[in-house]
């Protein structure tokens, strides 16, 4: 059963210098109870994808194309009383820098109670702590902490609390983008442990968004590659590393240094991404492809995702070359 | 806590203790005396005068009458004003505060919740039409000049439409046989509006805790109804129905001042409710509410507006002051015999005990002020709270 499927969404920004295309026919599907990964640079359009499902993006940002299935039910351009519901009890997001992610003068409980209010207006408040204490629990909290101010936690117990947060109204779908930016290694690693155990325990469908190849691949159980707004290869986390076919792939997974296996040099990518303002439908990334062919080099293919195996899909121009 | 508030107290007392020395060697350094003018008299021979100024103590050098004064102050003894003369400093003042109280706190109170109110709304919609020309206008009605405006609308509500009276804060033929001086009136307003305004803070707190959003809504509009028809039976008992006609008078003449003053007091406030909002709105803790599916008055109010507060609350409490000594300004324009004509009036004729009376009744009031945002502080953002401690 398919939780979420996104068909050829498109999604931009309205600036000075014109519209910028973030989003780019990008489609994929998330299973009930699945982990997806999305990998990407910074400014590939990871967060606005996370930001257009829950249409939550900048004022001057606009799904100008496709459909977000949600459950069943098309969920792009419902009214903002319709997204409410949507939102937090469907699908709910761990935010990038969950330092900020907390009203200072508000304390924790009573901002994670605010959403459960919203959502089922008749419980009582002693409920609601009842199950924040639960969920304090899963996440590795200390009940006390309801009572605290967002200044009075570390940098680690705020995103547990965050988590905390994002569970609280029982949501279908988690999105976490880069959840662990901010933290040091040691907590990064009890903060995904966290959450690949809460989505065991509650069964429970992620959106895993980051920069970080690494950890998509001990999180995820299929992925996307984003490049430039678009998708340029997806499939099964497993396939994707085993045997990646774009160009782009590559070039992440060697510039990540592995420890096992014989000592690589480490690449790098040269150039840098491209504006997004106006651009055509070829592929963007031969600007910057090792080794282009012909067609690559002239620009004449499209961009669009084909299927090379059962699970594994490719940009069209990648296929041949690179 | 309690040890930060002794050191603020302790500090305060010592900052008080200087703003009397400096303003009395102030007033002292202004040439001349209360008395120059009997100089002028032909009459009087000049003897006559030497005497008044011994029988004053004003002979005394400077060092020696400014020890006196304090040490006179702090006994509760201010001395005589040298005008009027069998009258104390603190009999003039207890005449003159409620009127300038009542005026000015009700101006105060209006000003910051319409600016407040119009700021977050402004800065929520940010862009728009409306926004634009809302904005322009506050602009402009901050920027005025305000002699000029109160002159305007004194003109054009008092003459040309004749809706409003034109000064003063009575009609005096109403008050010919009235069984009440116009302070005891004024009393029992200022008493009334503390009350009402207690109670509605105090509804607002313990409304707060209820979960359900609905009932807390209707809890608070049934006791501010509740409220509203106890004043009006409040005002209809005993001795407040004979007072009431009168209270209606002086309200009567507080439309336009009011009116006046806050078309140009709102507009600080929210031009700066805009700003530091519209700074707040960009932090992600704005989207994470967005994400939990709160509404959008929600967000405004709980999460941007209140932590746009603090900056808000310290002009605030900057412009409290004026409920004391009046803008001396609005006073004199809407001849309003307040503190700020009484503090005018002492300086130009030098009446120095009524002056410096004034004055320190100010400076303890701003002080008192002072006091209590630092305490606010801490109490809209706990992050202070937790330094305090220290």
């Amino acid at each position: 059963m398919n939780i979420l499927e996104v068909k050829d969404l498109d999604m931009s920004y309205r600036t000075i210098d014109g519209e910028v295309e973030a989003v780019k026919k990008v489609s994929f599907t998330v299973k009930e109870g699945e982990s997806f990964g999305i990998v990407g640079e910074s400014g590939c359009g990871k967060t606005s994808v996370a930001m257009s499902l829950l249409q939550l993006q900048a004022d001057n940002g606009k799904i100008t194309n496709g459909e977000i299935i949600f459950n069943g039910k098309n969920i792009v351009g419902l009214n903002e009383a319709e997204l409410r519901e949507v939102r937090w009890s469907g699908i709910s997001i761990v935010f990038q820098g969950a330092m900020n992610s907390w009203n200072p003068v508000v304390k924790i409980g009573e901002q994670i109670r605010e959403a459960m209010r919203e959502h089922y207006p008749d419980k009582t408040k002693d409920e609601n702590t009842k199950k924040i204490i639960e969920l304090f629990d899963i996440v590795g909290l200390e009940s006390s902490i309801i009572d605290r101010f967002p200044h009075e936690l570390s940098g680690g117990m705020k995103q547990r609390a965050v988590i905390a947060l994002a569970l609280s109204c029982d949501p279908k779908l988690i999105i976490a983008d880069e959840p662990t930016t901010a933290l040091d290694v040691v907590i990064q690693d009890q903060i995904l442990k966290e959450i690949r155990k809460v989505q065991d325990v509650l069964g429970l469908s992620l959106i895993y968004i980051s920069h970080d190849i690494a950890v998509i691949a001990e999180m995820t159980d299929n992925m996307a590659v984003m490049y430039a707004g678009s998708i340029v290869e997806m499939g099964k986390t497993s396939k994707v590393f085993s045997d990646p076919k774009h160009a782009y792939t590559r070039m992440l997974l060697e510039s990540t240094p592995s420890i096992v296996g014989p000592k690589k040099k480490l690449r790098s990518l040269d150039g840098e991404p491209p504006s997004l303002i106006n651009t055509d439908p070829y592929c963007l990334f031969s600007y910057r492809c090792p080794n282009p062919d012909d067609n690559c080099q002239n620009r004449k293919i499209e961009m669009k995702l084909t299927k090379i195996d059962t699970d594994h899909y490719v940009d069209k121009c990648c296929v041949n070359c690179g | 806590m309690y040890k930060y508030v002794f050191r603020r107290v302790y500090q305060l007392i010592i900052v008080f203790f200087l703003f009397l020395v400096s303003s009395y060697v102030l007033f002292d350094a202004i040439p001349g005396n209360a008395f120059q003018n009997l100089l002028l008299n032909p009459d009087l021979p000049p003897e006559a005068y030497e005497q008044v100024i011994k029988l004053y103590g004003l002979d005394k050098p400077l060092s020696e009458r400014v020890i006196l004064y304090i040490g006179n102050f702090f006994q509760g003894d201010f001395g005589y004003s040298y005008k009027h003369f069998p009258r104390t400093p603190i009999e003039l003042i207890a005449e003159r505060l409620p009127r300038t109280l009542m005026l000015f706190a009700m101006v105060n109170i209006i000003a910051f919740y319409t600016g407040f109110l119009i700021g977050k709304i402004l800065a929520w919609r940010r862009g728009s039409k409306s926004e634009t020309w809302i904005t322009v206008t506050s602009v402009f009605s901050y920027t005025i000049f305000y002699p000029w405006w109160a002159l305007m609308m004194l003109w054009f509500f008092g003459y040309k439409l004749n809706w409003l009276p034109i000064g003063k804060f009575l009609y005096p033929e109403k008050w010919y046989d009235a069984p009440y001086d116009s302070d005891v009136i004024f009393v029992s307003m200022i008493k009334f509006t503390l009350v009402v305004s207690v109670v509605q803070i105090l509804v607002y707190i313990y409304t707060r805790n209820i979960e359900s959003l609905s009932l807390r809504r209707n809890v608070r509009f049934i006791s501010l109804s509740i409220l509203a028809i106890l004043s009006i039976l409040y005002w209809n008992s005993g001795d407040l129905a004979i007072q009431k006609p009168y209270a209606m008078d002086i309200a009567y003449h507080m439309i336009l001042p009011i009116f006046t003053v806050t078309v140009v007091a709102f507009a600080g406030t929210a031009l700066l409710t805009r700003t530091t909002m519209m700074e707040v709105m960009k932090d992600d803790f704005i989207l994470t509410a967005r994400a939990k599916g709160l509404s959008q008055k929600r967000i405004r109010d709980r999460h941007a507006a209140r932590n746009a507060l603090l900056p808000v609350v310290t002009s605030f409490i900057f412009t409290i002051v004026t409920i004391i000594d009046g803008s001396v300004l609005t006073e004199t324009i809407f001849s309003w015999p307040g503190m700020g004509q009484l503090i005018l009036d002492a300086v130009l004729e030098e009446d120095i005990p009524v002056a410096m009376a004034s004055f320190s009744f100010i400076g303890v009031f701003a002080l008192i002020a002072h006091f209590i945002a630092d305490i606010s502080y801490a109490y809209l953002d706990p992050r202070i709270r937790i330094q305090s401690q220290g």
